[in-house]
């Protein structure tokens, strides 16, 4: 077992070496930020005097193992444009993305699931038809319109929330719909899928011949079997949440990691851009991890069979 | 279960006091900004979201009255001791947040500071004609320019005077994060990515600001800032669009407030390279764009047409120019005469910066009168690079809007026009002269009569087609009193409200 993990860390020590070369080369071929940082009409020499002191003219090969020797000490460098340390820029915003991507996925799993498991028992009604145009609509709806659909019902016209920004509890409630939104339909059908799976084995007509609630079926046996495949997808989604995160936090001028790096690409403020990609690998592998380990404490067959 | 849902409980409250809400109160002032400002210290970062909120932490050597005329703030007074030096005379009753005073020394010290190229600020282009700053007494201080500098004090208008003590005594790293002035407004904190806080100073010499508390938060989506206005979040939203600007007409608690700035829109094109060299082709181009057409069609009105390259905002503007009158018929006529056909392609490169619906209009404007027009879009960054290539690189034309922050002539027809600035496409000897020596006489008069050589001779060779004084447009409450200027200043000590 230890050995199978050993390996996965290696594995993922070289790709996340690998993403952070490839996007560090990649920002650079584009050019480098000293035109966007100065003002209309800057001669050819204030744009080569500052290209100088900001180090861009020195050879790629340079730059790079500079970047490389910092990364070593752990030192992510300044943003170029703000001239604060990356890792501070960063840590002021991780919370933020982790509450609305927490905020998604309770959304997401809060609707998703329970549709997907009415779609199930209730298959082939006009109810299930009903929730699956419900929840397909919500996938299908682009979060820069629905975000600002929401913020013109609920803050604008109705009143009741606020329409922008982070201002106590209530302010996550309309991106995290926003955003759960756009996975909910994918839940509600591997749920629906693995219900009905489930549906169908012998142990549910025990238990309903024993004489349990249905509800009770569906909660303490079915919903534990269904769980693997929905805990898969869970990771995945995370993903897109975390990327449909950008446009969500750009429409509720939600200060998270997605439109800080929206905002860094364009303003070409590599070591941020680099910082919160290195975040983003991290993060990836970890989920993926977790994934595994929810796994074998949720399903033991996997936990019992071992080292494979 | 009943554990699971009181830990769900526990959970969303620790949430809730993690986001500690803000309080309203009726003196906190909100403005909603595009993105938050990059960077607090003054001398640095030259973008309008940074310059909005540390234009009230500091005060600048002098400023623009609401008319636009330079008037004194830390100088009081001016005169040219020679062609290259100017004394200022300052006022003594100044004094920083933490109760020092400002002194010549203070001056001198930001002088050198932005000047300095090791402190990297992107804005040591608009003072690197000073060559020295010089303390002559306790509150006077001599400047140094290199050569005879009409534009001096139009850049002194830009120029923040910070704390020399305090600066050297915590560092620039620090001073960025925690910047300290003598202007209207102190700083308070900052919450990345959320909001920026200032607080009235009591203690300062001129005119004090109305509301005790100022928040500028930062809202990258427009349509949220109007969502934010109308729902009563924000006092004041910064850049709307004319569609948007239709929706706040729409609601009677709130306003549009507009100005006609120094920013001009230009259609600039290669006199040098390509099939835009012949000038018939270019007369054509200014013939076909119909410049009171999209700003009535696409811009809700609200911009002006312009002939030069200068709008009467600007020093260096001159009355009488026509322009070229929209004449599709005539524009034929000319390319024809070129020997202008189907085939011969013309790229225009733009980036989404710009607003898309005018860049398309022009294009199909062009392609009305038998060009083949194809567009092509890159980043922003992208984008500067090409309309600062050489001519080859650029292709034949691009849409862009320029300002100097200086309202000057020089600022803004030296960099386009003359043959050593990257950004010309054309070039014209007689054109050179004449910028040149408007740049180097002190007497207005005398600049204004180069100028108006440099629009006579744009008029003739069209090294771009002069579009329209652009407006920028604010939405706000109702009861707001504020003059927006054009040169985009964000004086909240300014601001005030009716009744």
């Amino acid at each position: 077992m230890s050995r199978f993990f050993l390996r996965r860390l290696l594995q993922s020590a070289v790709a996340i070496f690998g993403v952070v070369t490839l996007v560090f080369f990649i920002q650079r071929l584009a050019g480098d930020p000293t035109l966007l940082m100065l003002p209309d009409g800057a001669t050819r020499d204030d744009i080569e005097t500052l290209r100088h002191q900001l180090g861009f003219d020195r050879p790629l090969a340079v730059q790079y193992l500079d970047y490389l020797w910092d990364l070593l000490r752990l030192d992510l460098g300044q943003s170029l444009i703000q001239r604060i340390p990356v890792l501070d820029i960063m840590a002021s915003r991780v919370p933020y993305t982790l509450y609305l991507a927490s905020g998604g996925l309770v959304v997401a799993l809060g609707v998703g699931v329970p549709v997907g498991i009415v779609m199930a028992v209730r298959r082939d009604t006009r109810l299930e038809r009903f929730l699956a145009a419900f929840v397909l609509i919500g996938q299908s709806m682009p979060t820069f319109w629905s975000g600002i659909l929401l913020i013109l019902l609920f803050a604008v016209t109705l009143g009741v929330m606020p329409s922008s920004g982070v201002d106590g509890f209530r302010s996550i409630i309309l991106p995290s719909i926003a955003l759960g939104a756009l996975t909910m339909a994918t839940f509600a059908r591997v749920t629906r899928t693995a219900v009905l799976e489930e549906l169908g084995r012998d142990y549910v007509s025990t238990a309903q011949a024993k004489g349990l609630l249905f509800r009770r079926v569906i909660r303490r046996h079915i919903l534990r079997n269904a769980a693997t495949p929905i805990i898969t997808i869970s990771a995945l989604e995370i993903a897109n949440l975390l990327a449909g995160a950008v446009i969500v936090e750009t429409v509720f001028a939600w200060p998270g990691l997605g439109q800080l790096a929206v905002q860094a690409i364009a303003a070409r403020d590599f070591p941020i851009v680099q910082g919160i990609v290195l975040l983003g690998a991290f993060v990836s592998i970890a989920l993926n991890l977790a994934a595994d380990i929810l796994y074998s404490a949720v399903d033991p067959r996997i936990r019992l069979e071992g080292k494979t | 279960m009943k554990r699971w849902s009181r830990s769900l409980g526990f959970a969303a409250l620790a949430a809730a006091m993690a986001f500690s809400g803000a309080v309203t109160a009726k003196d906190l002032f909100v403005v909603d900004l595009v993105q938050e400002p990059a960077s607090l210290d003054p001398h640095v970062q030259w973008n309008p979201d940074s310059y909005f909120v540390y234009r009230n932490i500091f005060d600048n050597m002098v400023t623009r009255d609401d008319e636009g005329k330079i008037v004194p703030q830390v100088a009081t007074s001016w005169r040219q001791v020679d062609d290259s030096t100017v004394e200022f005379a300052l006022r003594s009753d100044i004094k920083f947040h933490d109760g020092s005073a400002l002194t010549a020394e203070d001056v001198v010290f930001s002088v050198k500071r932005i000047t300095n190229p090791e402190f990297k600020s992107p804005q040591l282009g608009q003072f690197n004609s000073i060559v020295d700053a010089i303390a002559t007494g306790p509150a006077t201080v001599q400047l140094k320019t290199n050569g005879p500098y009409p534009v001096l004090l139009a850049q002194l208008v830009k120029l923040s005077i910070v704390p020399r003590a305090h600066v050297t005594q915590v560092g620039n790293d620090r001073f960025n994060q925690s910047p300290m002035g003598s202007g209207p407004y102190k700083f308070v904190s900052i919450q990345r990515g959320v909001k920026t806080t200032l607080a009235r100073n009591d203690a300062y010499w001129g005119p004090k600001g109305v509301f005790t508390t100022v928040e500028f938060h930062a809202v990258p989506d427009p349509a949220t800032r109007v969502a934010n206005l109308r729902s009563g979040k924000a006092d004041l939203i910064v850049t709307i669009n004319p569609d948007l600007a239709a929706e706040i007409k729409a609601d009677n608690r709130i306003k549009v407030l507009s100005v006609l700035s120094e920013r001009v829109a230009y259609f600039h094109l290669n006199s040098l390279t390509g099939p835009t060299a012949d000038l018939r082709v270019r007369q054509a181009i200014a013939h076909a764009i119909d410049k009171q057409g999209i700003i009535d069609g696409l811009m809700g009105g609200y911009d002006k047409p312009v002939a030069t390259m200068m709008a009467p905002v600007h020093v260096g503007y001159v009355e009488g120019f026509k322009g070229y009158a929209y004449d599709p018929a005539k524009a034929k006529a000319l390319l024809k005469e070129a020997g202008i056909t189907p085939n011969t392609n013309f790229t225009l490169f733009t980036s989404p910066t710009f607003d898309q619906r005018i860049v398309q209009a022009i294009q199909q404007m062009l392609i009305e009168v038998g060009m083949k027009v194809s567009l092509t879009s890159s980043d922003f960054a992208g984008w500067l690079k090409r309309a600062q290539s050489s001519p080859a690189e650029f292709g034949e034309m691009t849409f862009s809007r320029w300002s100097c922050g200086c309202q000057d002539a020089d600022g803004v027809l030296f960099p386009l026009f003359h043959s050593s600035s990257s950004w010309a496409k054309s070039r014209d000897a007689e054109m050179d002269k004449a910028l040149e020596a408007g740049r180097s006489s002190l007497d207005l008069n005398v600049r204004l009569q180069h100028y108006k050589r440099v629009h006579e001779i744009a008029e003739a060779t069209l090294p771009l087609v002069p579009l329209y004084q652009a407006a920028i447009l604010y939405g706000a409450r109702k009861e707001l009193r504020w003059r927006p200027t054009p040169n985009e200043s964000f004086f909240l000590n300014r601001m005030a409200w009716d009744g």
